[in-house]
């Protein structure tokens, strides 16, 4: 199984984790349901999370791994606060649309 | 061993402590917090006895206690801004003298404001202990921008003070204008300080890199100073900075033409006027050019303007006492004349005659205001000398006091203003007679001499002698021991002060070791080293010059021609007006009389020029408002306007934020490959 991933050029691992990353934004940017934000940040998390894996192949270090289970965790995390929010935010407004409460504005 | 020269900041702050609990807690303090004042300042008094009796024992001190800003060696000179000591003969005299008028002021307060039901005392006693504690805090002031810090201190406090009573017509604009003609001077004091600071980069008093030993040494050649102004000669700069430091003395030792604003300040409270004029505010102008004598020394032009100043204030102001009828007015014009006296000795090269007659001085004019507070009380609060008489009967103590203060004011041999006037004026003469300058202000002050006598025996026999004039007079309200007390410690003074300088018995009779003050100034018992009369007689510019006889005919003529005038005008007085039922003889005077009673109109002329440079002041207020405010303003209106923009910025949409979040990122990235040429 090693082998066969260090057979891969690296520049495919970054394309990879760049393809994921934009899909990521691209949900952020066009989304209005704060679940939908929570999912697509999670795609950009991960796509970090190949880069480190990528790379700690690549160099045969062990903390490009360590980082990714470090990130794992705290995506982990980040949901639990995440889906905490969005159900203040359904409990106040009524909606997952995150274009509907302004109050936090000039 | 203590060091009781760590404990002088106590003797400025004891005072100061005394104002924060009259201004915090005074509501509830039996006597409005007056016992707090006379806690205070008697515990400065004993200190500053300490102070006196060590530096008697032959110790000084000059030192840098704080210094609280640093240039850094920025500029040509490394200049630093500090707060010090410093302690010699002539600061312990007058800390003594401060703290014993301030203690019996306070005592005497009890007597003028708790017995008489004024409101508002803790607010009097706060003034009353920032007073003391600013005059004290200047006269240990080891630097010059120190000294204008308190000088500053002691105006306000003048302020608070003269307008103490703020709902009558009278005090508070008497007190603005107290503010606004000392603070005109204090305006060239200001740029004074800033030259001294940028010409020698120091403005320390004493020691080897004070500001007047460098003067010294520049002059002399041996040193030379970091800056004068382009193309000025040094001797020529050096008159310029002390006569603009002396602006702020001609100002608040009230010299002509500033002294306007002293008769009105006789609108503040009885005791006020004798802490202002005996030992605080007035004397501080004096207590300044002595402290800085070694700086005037140098410069001949500036000690003839002084001395000439002097010299005619004290006679224009005498003059002008003649007509009043009021007794504290009278009093105000006998103070202006009496410090001119002071400014035409240090003019004259008598330097210990001014202090001498600092000292007599502080004590018969406290004695004076304070017996004057007494018979203000008795007569209800009407100072009109035409509605008392007779009043000697019926308050002994006051009168044989006041009698004491008037001898020592008149120059009566052997009262404490005799001996000190008389050095004042023997200084004149000696060093007049080979300069006609200082002639011409000796002759002054001898004419005032006649015209003081006049007047104070006129106050004298209007208020006390003869027929009652008024019901007031004839039933006059009692004083207690609180007024008593002070008159009869400041009696006993006003008579043997005098004896602690009799230098004209010593040149006489051949006794040595009688001129005590000149010893104690001479550094006799120790001091600090450029600090002493010698050394300022050293670096004056005058020489004597004597009359018929030597030293000794010189002696005895001056002090006779001056007795005599003073005997003279107190002859006059008691012809005039040593009558069961005196009468107004001002009529005799005629025109003169108007300009007399109208102050020659130099109110009026101030009040002109005022209206004259109103153009000037509406220009610079124009110039304020619309230029320097403008521009601040401007800056404030386009940021204003800006933030109203920009913060459109912050619409609460969190998917535009995002956006905005991306596009920065996608920029930076462009901009980073753009500069580090990824696209080429």
């Amino acid at each position: 199984m090693t082998a066969v991933a260090a057979s891969i050029p690296p520049q495919w691992y970054l394309l990879l984790a760049t393809a994921v990353f934009c899909i990521g934004l691209f949900g952020v940017l066009t989304r209005n349901d704060a679940l939908y934000f929570l999912m697509s940040v999670e795609l950009m998390m991960n796509a970090a999370n190949i880069n480190f894996v990528a790379f700690a192949l690549y160099y045969g270090d062990l903390t490009g791994q360590v980082f990714a289970l470090f990130v794992i965790a705290l995506a982990a995390a980040e949901v639990a606060i995440g889906i905490g929010i969005i159900l203040v935010l359904y409990r106040n407004f009524g909606v997952t649309d995150v274009t509907v409460p302004t109050e936090m504005r000039w | 061993m203590i060091d009781v020269f760590s404990y002088v900041p106590a003797i400025v702050l004891l005072p100061f402590f005394s104002f924060l609990v009259a201004l915090g807690v005074g509501k509830h303090l039996p006597k409005g917090g007056a016992f707090g004042g006379i806690a205070a300042t008697a515990g400065s008094f004993l200190l500053s006895l300490w102070v006196l009796a060590t530096v008697a024992g032959g110790e000084a001190a000059n030192r840098t206690l704080y210094t609280w800003a640093d240039a850094g060696g920025i500029g040509p000179t490394d200049i630093e801004l500090s707060f010090g000591i410093l302690i010699d003969p002539l600061s312990a005299l007058m800390l003594v003298i401060v703290t014993l008028v301030a203690l019996l002021v306070h005592v005497f307060s009890l007597g003028y404001m708790n017995d008489e039901g004024e409101t508002g005392l803790p607010r009097y006693y706060a003034g009353l202990g920032l007073f003391s504690a600013s005059m004290l805090g200047f006269v240990v002031a080891d630097n010059l921008l120190m000294a204008f810090m308190f000088f500053e201190l002691v105006g306000l406090c003048s302020y608070l003070l003269i307008g103490f009573h703020f709902r009558e017509p009278g005090p508070p604009s008497a007190a603005k204008k107290a503010f606004l003609v000392t603070r005109f001077g204090d305006y060239f004091f200001l740029i004074g300080v800033v030259a001294v600071l940028a010409t020698f980069g120091t403005a320390q008093f004493a020691g080897e890199g004070s500001f007047p030993a460098l003067a010294e040494a520049a002059l002399n050649g041996s040193g030379s100073v970091a800056w004068t102004p382009g193309g000025v000669e040094l001797q020529t700069w050096l008159t310029v900075v002390g006569l603009l430091v002396l602006g702020g003395v001609v100002g608040k030792s009230a010299q002509f033409p500033l002294h306007t604003w002293l008769p009105d300040a006789m609108e503040g409270p009885t005791p006020v006027s004798a802490l202002i004029h005996a030992a605080t505010m007035v004397a501080a102008g004096v207590y300044l050019v002595a402290r800085m004598y070694g700086f005037y020394a140098l410069s001949p032009t500036a000690l003839a303007i002084i001395a000439f100043i002097g010299g005619f204030t004290a006679l224009f102001a005498a003059t002008m006492g003649l007509v009043k009828d009021e007794l504290k007015q009278v009093l105000a014009y006998s103070t202006i004349s009496q410090y001119g006296y002071m400014m035409l000795a240090l003019g004259a090269g008598g330097y210990v005659a001014a202090v001498f007659h600092l000292t007599t001085h502080a004590f018969f004019k406290a004695l004076l205001f304070l017996g004057a507070g007494a018979v203000i009380i008795a007569m209800h609060h009407n100072e009109d000398m035409w509605d008392m008489g007779g009043l000697k009967s019926k308050m002994p103590v006051t009168y044989y006091t006041f009698l004491a203060g008037s001898l020592a004011l008149a120059g009566i041999f052997p009262f404490a203003g005799f001996w000190s006037k008389d050095e004042i004026l023997y200084e004149a003469l000696v060093h007049g007679l080979n300069d006609p300058l200082l002639l011409g202000g000796y002759l002054m002050g001898l004419l005032a001499v006649p015209v003081t006598a006049f007047y104070t025996f006129r106050m004298v026999f209007l208020t006390f002698h003869g027929e009652p004039r008024s019901a007031t007079a004839r039933d006059p309200e009692p004083v207690r021991w609180n007024v008593k007390g002070p008159l009869t410690v400041l009696g006993v003074l006003a008579v043997v002060t005098g004896f602690i300088n009799m230098v004209p018995v010593q040149k006489v009779l051949g006794v040595e070791g009688i001129d005590l003050l000149h010893l104690w100034l001479d550094n006799h018992w120790g001091g600090i080293d450029g600090l002493s009369s010698h050394h300022y007689a050293d670096i004056g510019p005058y020489s004597s010059g004597y009359l018929v006889g030597g030293e000794v005919g010189t002696v005895l003529v001056g002090a006779a021609v001056s007795l005599g005038l003073a005997l003279g005008g107190l002859l006059v007085a008691w012809r005039l007006y040593n009558v069961p039922s005196p009468t107004e003889h001002t009529a005799k005077l005629g025109g003169i009389k108007d300009v007399l009673y109208n102050n020659y109109y130099l109110d009026e002329l101030q009040v002109w020029l005022a209206y004259r440079t109103e153009d000037v002041a509406g220009g610079a207020n124009t110039f304020d408002q619309g230029i320097i405010d403008g521009v601040v303003n401007g800056v404030s209106s386009v940021s204003l306007f800006g933030g109203s923009r920009v913060r459109r910025l912050q619409s609460g949409v969190v998917s535009q934020y995002a956006t905005l979040l991306t596009l920065g990122l996608v920029a930076l990235l462009l901009a980073l490959g753009v500069s580090g040429g990824w696209f080429l």
